[in-house]
């Protein structure tokens, strides 16, 4: 097969992709929705469409963070928004350490450890934010 | 958009098809911008200019009275 050269073919290819990808996902929503229905929640999340759904979900949440913050007023620094969102996710972390180290069956290690993997999982994304947001600080000339 | 490729096209003897290998698209792309219906990148403007050797203004110009007719 040929590369594909001109513009107005690649752009419809990527319409057709993306065509597909809608497809694509709601026929994995169809089935998780039965798996969901027949098999409980246990039974949906044990199958390893609902692995590749999660994955392509947040890819698809991380690729739009890049337009958004680029979608956003000019006027918001990018080093206070990292330190607010740092804080505020400090704030959660501790507050959910402070209530799983209360709830019976979990121990004090638990109450480190869930936080922790919440204040990482928090944290990538703020950083890309955070990185974007320089970014087009930088891009932008009349600064 | 409304455009002047058809004219300088025939005016250097070129068909839609040589036109098309020289700027590295297909024969279907050439037609919809000579018809209007597609609007290429200026990149691919600027290809066909050279093809047909006129500016960019001479093939894709609109006056402002056109355009806002274009866009009505």
């Amino acid at each position: 097969m040929q590369k594909i050269k001109d513009e107005r073919l690649i752009l419809r290819n990527l319409k057709n992709i993306r065509i597909a990808y809608v497809i694509q996902t709601l026929g994995i929503i169809a089935i998780l929705g039965y798996d969901l229905v027949t098999k409980g929640i246990g039974g949906m999340t044990n199958n390893p469409l609902w692995f590749v759904f999660i994955v392509t979900t947040i890819v698809s949440a991380l690729l739009s963070m890049n337009i958004s913050v680029e979608h956003e007023s000019e006027k918001s620094s990018p080093k206070k928004g990292l330190k607010i969102s740092i804080t505020v996710l400090v704030l959660i972390c501790i507050a959910a350490g402070i209530i799983i180290s209360l709830i019976d069956g979990f121990n004090m290690m638990n109450g480190f450890v869930l936080p922790g993997i919440f204040f990482i999982c928090g944290f990538f994304p703020i950083y890309y934010i955070y990185h974007l947001r320089k970014k087009r600080e930088e891009n932008f000339e009349d600064k | 958009m409304k455009n002047q490729l058809k004219i300088a096209r025939i005016s250097v003897d070129l068909t839609q098809q040589q036109l098309a290998d020289k700027v590295g698209v297909t024969r279907q792309t050439v037609s919809l911008i000579e018809k209007g219906k597609y609007n290429p990148t200026l990149k691919l403007c600027l290809q066909i200019c050279y093809a047909v050797n006129k500016t960019l203004d001479e093939l894709f110009w609109l006056e402002k009275e056109e355009w806002e007719n274009a866009k009505n």
